[in-house]
């Protein structure tokens, strides 16, 4: 018996209710070459190239799940990436 | 209050283990951790392994009795090749010879981080050291290019005689030391899915063990826990990244084994979480003056298996002890704290990369490389079917012909992977020990008729002149259970 289990993986993401943030992903635009590997890292697809510059959504704090992959794939280092403010953001019940 | 001895950022396992030491050694000791509870922000395989009952007893007879806590006996690995078809399942539980290396046996234990984590900051806190929970530091204080304290988010300095980094693979505080920036390769992206499962069920399917799936689509880890588990897939982070980590991860769910498994143990899916593991040769710069680095922060999880917790811990307590040693002595200069570097390798926890760059090439020339991969499911396949219960079990012909049509199967392909062998397995021959090697020379000696009546040490004296294999191994002086010393293996043989 074959079947196939299937997963929306934002509804399993938990995060503390609250817009107190902050901005924690920095872009320089300046140093983007647009090779677009942050939408291909990104588990919800957060990051768009658009006319050869990258661009992050603006509700990326709803959704961004604090890996930072976004930050090490980068080579023009045209990201930095911090942490939402203590006690704010994601929610790992089973690390 | 003042200034404080030691800052620890961080309350995972490596924060946490080095806050607890500086306390127990009478430092004023202060730790924050960014979540609202430590553990609240991490996400990881959490297999403890058997050496936690070796380096930390005490605490592990503790965290069998936490709630998610599941024993390891056993580790199932399922190979699985380009179609999702099972094709190969063995479990390793070692012999009752391994078991009396310790009291304990082989057994180590899969743990959430929301029970191990806040255990262990509360052995921290228990010591003596301040916790402050959803505090971020942002920044660190410097003087004349030493690390005098950190900053926290609300722009707060805490000044103190040396910090200890225990942030994690992205580090703002070796960022913002100056000490790196990205790991530029050295890193990976594992995406982790959790499931719920039905706990009795559990223990009837899964048992004590922990599980791999191993394959050209993946090489994933599957942790049991008493009442669920998760698989966690992941990649190097270069440039050659080509899908989601959803995706990734996705991959696992689509083997029909898998699925019958998930089935068995009513398994729901609970969370998604995404993570960085350094996962590298050998860990990069460790330290700078006022500031030591630990666990992920500093790139110390094995190279081979990429466990990083018993890293941390261990790195965590000689960064604390160095950390003493140095504030005793007056100097927190770079100069004086490479005195880490120097303890660290020479533990347990520097020893394991000392294979580094082979056990790192491993990987990438098989479950990280789907076509290599594939061809090494057909070998290890066929040399399966020369094990003596597979030659049993072979019932297409008589059976010593069975054993040798395998044989020559074996043989046909196994030439293939003499690359293979050459580049990444033959160099850890260095690491047998020099008195194995021995062992193994003194067996063969009665037969070989040349040899017979040698004495021990004028055949060691003789292989040794005419094998470049083997002199490293007989040198008068190398210590006998360690790796042959590589500039020992790789000086030129004398004329």
């Amino acid at each position: 018996m074959e079947e196939k289990i299937r997963i929306d993986f934002a509804k399993l993401v938990k995060r503390v209710a609250t817009d107190k943030t902050g901005d924690f992903i920095k872009f320089d635009e300046n140093k983007c070459d647009g090779c677009g590997k942050c939408t291909l890292v990104c588990s919800f697809g957060l990051w768009s190239v658009k006319e050869g510059k990258a661009k992050i959504s603006p509700r990326y704090r709803e959704f961004c799940l604090e890996c930072a992959a976004c930050w090490e794939i980068c080579e023009a280092e045209a990201i930095d990436f911090s942490y939402p403010a203590g006690g704010t953001g994601v929610v790992i019940e089973y690390g | 209050m003042g200034k404080w001895d030691v800052v620890v950022v961080g309350a995972g396992p490596g924060g946490s283990y080095a806050a607890m030491t500086a306390a127990k050694l009478g430092l004023r000791t202060v730790f924050f951790e960014r979540g609202r509870k430590p553990g609240e922000k991490n996400s990881s395989g959490c297999g403890l392994g058997q050496r936690w009952w070796r380096d930390f007893p005490e605490i592990m007879e503790q965290l069998t009795r936490l709630p998610s806590a599941r024993k390891i006996e056993m580790v199932v690995i399922n190979l699985v090749d380009g179609k999702n078809r099972l094709r190969y399942r063995c479990g390793t539980t070692g012999s009752d010879l391994c078991a009396r290396r310790w009291p304990h046996g082989m057994d180590g234990i899969s743990i959430y981080r929301k029970d191990l984590d806040p255990f262990l900051a509360e052995l921290a806190v228990r010591a003596g050291a301040e916790l402050r929970t959803s505090t971020l530091i942002t920044d660190v204080v410097m003087e004349d290019g030493v690390v005098r304290g950190v900053v926290t988010e609300r722009g707060e300095k805490i000044l103190c005689d040396m910090v200890i980094a225990a942030d994690g693979a992205m580090s703002t505080m070796a960022r913002r030391a100056g000490m790196r920036n990205r790991w530029k390769g050295g890193c990976t992206l594992v995406a982790q899915l959790d499931f719920s499962c039905n706990p009795d069920k559990m223990d009837d399917v899964i048992g004590a063990a922990e599980w791999c799936w191993f394959g050209p689509l993946y090489g994933a880890y599957q942790v049991n826990f008493r009442d669920g588990f998760h698989i966690g897939n992941g990649r190097w982070l270069r440039p050659d990244w080509d899908m989601k980590p959803t995706e990734m991860i996705s991959r696992v769910l689509d083997i029909p084994a898998f699925q019958a498994m998930c089935r068995a143990v009513e398994a729901k899916p609970r969370e998604y979480q995404a993570h960085l593991l350094p996962w590298l040769e050998r860990p990069r710069k460790t330290y700078t003056g006022g500031m030591l680095l630990v666990g992920d922060a500093a790139g110390f999880p094995c190279p081979l298996e990429a466990e990083g917790i018993w890293h941390a811990c261990v790195s965590g307590k000689i960064a604390a002890e160095t950390a003493s040693w140095a504030i005793s002595r007056g100097d927190v200069s770079e100069s004086a704290l490479s005195e880490y570097e120097r303890r660290w390798k020479s533990s347990s926890l520097g020893k394991e990369h000392e294979f580094g760059s082979e056990f790192v090439g491993i990987w990438n020339a098989s479950v990280f490389d789907p076509g290599n991969m594939e061809k090494q499911i057909q070998l290890l396949l066929e040399f399966s079917m020369l094990h003596p219960f597979s030659i049993v079990f072979d019932w297409g012909d008589a059976h010593m012909d069975c054993f040798n049509q395998h044989l020559g199967h074996f043989l046909d392909i196994a030439p293939q992977f003499a690359d293979f062998g050459r580049k990444y397995i033959a160099p850890l021959a260095r690491g047998i020990w020099p008195e194995n090697v021995k062992r193994i020379l003194l067996a063969l000696k009665p037969r070989i008729p040349v040899f017979r009546r040698l004495k021990d040490e004028d055949y060691f004296r003789l292989l040794a002149r005419i094998s470049k294999t083997l002199a490293p191994y007989l040198k008068p002086g190398i210590d006998q259970r360690a790796p042959v010393p590589r500039e020992v293996f790789e000086a030129p043989r004398r004329r």
